[in-house]
């Protein structure tokens, strides 16, 4: 019995090992549904619209109210601004999102050592 | 039963306050929060509380709900982002919790409320902040200056401030979005049974096919609960990396 305990605790110890890892991989990822991404895009996409507009918007009303008349410009300088950084955030989205599948396939097991 | 499938997130006074003109009132909003709050409080405390070694089936929810988050920020912030560790737990389980007590038919779904999320995701953009000015002083707004020849930095400088700003609004919409539309669904599908049940002959015998799809709704709704508190605390570890570490790990 004494001989033989650090041999199966050894082998006991990597069974364990084993097992949590597996059982961590599998807890640790929801994969990326396809209706959650859609829900990412649009509202990365109607945000950045959102944001563009509201400070177009505010730069107008606080030209204007120092006297200056800008009214139309800002609006609709940041308001195209707004669409191309809305584009770039969901482009940086789905960079996101492939460098995430890439990194944690469903079917790896052996990808996280150093956790 | 009421038809109005928007009545469910009518905020009413349940202690009517009001102080130096502003309503404080404790409503039935409040009373959730303070719910979830105690509820997530008392399961963790009581999931620990035996400190096993072999842990119990509660005390490894718990310790698998550590390592998840544990694991989450280490992934995607690197060690430096350790230190977030309680806030970016605290965030993931509040979250979990009133999107997961929102399924409890009557209860209340407090992160269908845009002030909350929006509450929720400013405190993340403000932490955002704070730690990149305090990291990095003033280089904190490279952030916004990527790398590209000066006459294009007109251009692509506003655009990366726009895109920071519109993190918060993202960030709180989505979920605020997810639970709103959820939870009005199964609203109006309830109210479809109702009807067909209250219409006699056959059609109070169709009513048994919006109710099936309640129930698969229902279960959509579970797992859209989990996603979103883990979109709200990956995408919170996601900008602390990027306060943290500028441009040099994406």
């Amino acid at each position: 019995m004494a001989a033989q305990g650090p041999k199966d605790l050894r082998d006991l110890g990597k069974r364990l090992d084993e097992a949590q890892r597996k059982r961590a991989v599998a807890a640790k990822r929801p994969p990326p549904s396809q209706l959650g991404v859609a829900g990412r895009f649009a509202t990365e996409l109607v945000a950045a619209l959102l944001v563009g507009g509201a400070l177009g918007w505010g730069l107008d009303w606080a030209f204007g109210y120092f006297g200056i008349h800008t009214k139309p410009v800002f609006l609709i300088v940041l308001f195209v601004l707004g669409a191309v950084a809305g584009i770039r955030n969901v482009m940086r989205a789905a960079s996101e999102i492939n460098a995430d599948i890439a990194a944690h396939p469903a079917t790896s097991v052996n990808d996280d050592e150093e956790s | 039963m009421a038809m109005n499938p928007m009545e469910q997130f009518t905020i009413k006074p349940i202690v009517p306050l009001h102080i130096g003109g502003y309503d404080v009132s404790f409503t039935n909003q409040s009373l959730f929060m303070v719910v979830v709050v105690m509820a997530a409080a008392a399961f963790l405390t009581f999931a620990m509380s035996g400190r096993r070694l072999v842990p119990s089936r509660v005390q490894s929810m718990a310790e698998m709900s550590y390592e998840f988050v544990a694991g989450m920020i280490d992934s995607s912030a690197g060690e430096e982002g350790l230190r977030f560790f309680p806030f970016v737990f605290t965030l993931f389980v509040f979250v979990l919790f009133c999107n997961f007590f929102g399924m409890v038919p009557w209860a209340f779904t407090v992160t269908s409320q845009i002030a909350v999320t929006f509450s929720l995701a400013a405190l993340v953009i403000l932490t955002v902040i704070v730690t990149g000015f305090a990291k990095h002083g003033i280089g904190f707004l490279k952030l916004f200056v990527p790398h590209a020849p000066l006459p294009l930095l007109f251009l692509l400088v506003p655009i990366e401030v726009i895109s920071f700003l519109t993190r918060p609004i993202s960030l709180s919409v989505r979920l605020f979005a997810n639970m709103l539309a959820g939870h009005t669904m199964l609203a109006v599908f309830a109210g479809f049974v109702v009807l067909l049940g209250g219409a006699g002959g056959v059609l109070s015998v169709l009513s048994v096919a919006p109710m099936a799809l309640i129930v698969a709704i229902m279960l959509l709704e579970l797992l859209v609960a989990f996603l979103q508190a883990y979109v709200f605390a990956i995408l919170t570890c996601i900008y602390l990396n990027e306060a943290l570490h500028l441009h040099d790990h994406h």
